[in-house]
């Protein structure tokens, strides 16, 4: 089997004293899609902000595309993290700038210079790249838009079509359809998995409707507690499995 | 808290059950610290009124001598009217003066940009590189503020001599004070995702604050820039008072010299300038809140 882009092991996390993720394994290959399920506090979406560097775990190993998180810091670590790129459930884009604008800042590590200063200096080859990108997403036609006019299946279209200019490997989205329409959701998860198949990526993301999954994902990893206690083809999700991995919400509620 | 509030829901549902006619009622229980709120509210205004006695005694603050010297008040304003409209001695000079005062407001507003922009960035808790750099920027934005541009343009002149540069170089001074204050505190209020996002994709601090932040904040910086030009014109009419040029020194030259229908010409002016600054940058800041 080839090297997984995703590798994560014995990742520990705790907030004040309560556990959040205790002793988790997974991996994630180019070309899978796999959902993350589970309760609310789970720790599904501490998981990915571990390994995008918006929360810093406190034991475990994070490696991206081969390459080991340990040990890198400062600049390195950035760049080395930049071969994950992160879809938000809140967007996170610049409203008042145009999409393409917007889909060229995530190439923004590989500029330097002026271009670090204002869009109006962004390179030729960077903005046709961020074309490139946005016609995958199905938005060409929209580039020179401002992001605010636009939907929100639209704008988290743009936004994949930003981590798509970061030509990252791996795909973290951290509840990217939860904020959408059940039919942009499902435009944006259809796109999502074909990201995954056809362009080769490892795409990794937090859902928390497990129909999206079935329909979705090749692989479901479910979390219970911070411990992953499912991990298998979505076709194995059942019933049973699904009320035990949200049976403490319902206890909570 | 639930402790208290599940009793009387229990009680009501009760009440409710039987169908009786009177609604459900519960007494309010007794807060167990009235009486120290109350002492706490007592003191506070005591010490706000001594306050107030002592300020009264330390102004000489006198209606009675208002009252009395309503004659001399008089005698100065019969004196101004009727204005005197002479356009050789006294309108074009004003005018001129009062377009130099404008300049002076405009200058001290725009050169205060990047230093006030580079301090706000460094002063904003969520843009700042380092916790030293946000105190050390914050500090000299503190002391930009406190020192009033009046000092500043005591100073300058001693460098640049009588005249409106002075008057510049001492708004720029105050005003990157403010501006870089405000600035920072509307920074530290905006959504923080953006900036995130693109640290993730490997951008740098710079890149991160001119690509994710910046760009939403726009639109209060321009606001506030308006504010203070606004503001900024206003006190160059009092630099004008200490040597800074523009109107407010034809102002000063007026009144020293008994010719108070030529100051109040002057005054007319100035308080069109401002009717028309105020409304214009008020009118921009309309248009951009849309």
């Amino acid at each position: 089997m080839q090297q997984a882009a995703l590798s994560v092991s014995s990742l520990a996390k705790s907030y004040n004293g309560r556990t959040v993720l205790d002793d988790v394994d997974f991996q994630v290959h180019r070309g899978e899609l796999v959902a993350f399920l589970g309760a609310n506090g789970s720790g599904k979406s501490t998981t990915l902000k571990c390994v995008a560097g918006l929360a810093e775990p406190d034991a475990g190993r994070i490696e991206l595309d081969g390459q080991q998180l340990a040990g890198l810091s400062g600049r390195q670590l950035a760049l080395a993290r930049s071969t994950a790129a992160m879809v938000f459930q809140k967007i996170h884009l610049v409203p008042r700038r145009t999409a393409l604008d917007n889909v060229c800042a995530g190439g923004l590590a590989r500029v330097s210079g002026l271009a670090s200063v204002s869009p109006m200096f962004f390179s030729r080859q960077l903005r046709e790249e961020a074309m490139a990108c946005l016609d995958r997403v199905g938005l060409a036609d929209r580039a020179l838009e401002k992001v605010g006019r636009l939907s929100g299946g639209q704008q988290q279209r743009v936004a994949i079509a930003r981590a798509l200019c970061q030509r990252a490997a791996v795909l973290l989205a951290d509840e990217p359809v939860s904020a959408l329409d059940p039919n942009a959701a499902e435009h944006v998860m259809a796109l999502l998995a074909e990201l995954a198949h056809e362009e080769n990526l490892a795409v990794a993301a937090v859902l928390h409707q497990p129909e999206l999954a079935i329909r979705h994902a090749d692989r479901a990893i479910g979390l219970l507690h911070g411990s992953i206690a499912f991990n298998a083809p979505v076709a194995e999700l059942n019933e049973k499995i699904l009320h035990t991995l949200y049976s403490p919400e319902r206890n909570a509620a | 808290m639930s402790v208290l509030t599940e009793p009387r829901a229990g009680k009501a549902a009760k009440s409710w059950n039987t169908a009786s006619s009177a609604p459900a009622a519960l007494r309010v229980p007794v807060d167990p610290n009235r009486g120290r709120k109350r002492m706490l509210w007592v003191s506070a205004a005591a010490v706000i009124v001594a306050l107030h006695v002592l300020a009264f005694a330390g102004t000489d603050f006198d209606p009675a001598l208002l009252v009395d010297g309503w004659q001399g008040m008089a005698r100065f304003i019969s004196d101004a009217f009727p204005p005197n409209l002479d356009w050789e001695t006294v309108i074009k000079p004003g005018l001129d003066a009062t377009l130099v005062t404008l300049w002076i407001g405009l200058l001290g507003t725009t050169l205060s940009i990047p230093s006030a922009l580079v301090l706000a960035v460094l002063a904003s808790r969520t843009t700042t590189p380092h916790p030293a750099a946000y105190q050390v920027s914050r500090s000299i934005l503190s002391f930009f503020r406190a020192v009033p541009d009046i000092v500043f343009a005591l100073i300058f002149v001693t460098a640049v001599g009588l005249g409106p540069f002075a008057g510049v170089l001492a708004l720029i001074c105050h005003n990157t004070g403010v501006m870089g204050k405000l600035w920072a505190e509307s920074m530290e209020e905006t959504d923080q995702g953006p900036q995130q996002a693109l640290s993730t994709a490997g951008a740098s601090k710079l890149q991160q604050i001119a690509h994710g932040s910046l760009p939403l904040v726009i639109p209060q910086f321009v606001g506030l820039l308006l504010y203070r030009f606004d503001v900024n014109v206003r006190s160059s009419l009092v630099l004008g008072l200490v040597g800074a040029g523009g109107i407010g020194l034809l102002i000063n030259q007026a009144i020293k010299s008994f010719q108070f229908d030529t100051m109040l010409t002057h005054i007319i002016i100035v308080l069109v300038l401002i009717i028309i600054v105020d409304q214009a940058s008020g009118f921009i800041r309309r248009k951009l809140a849309v």
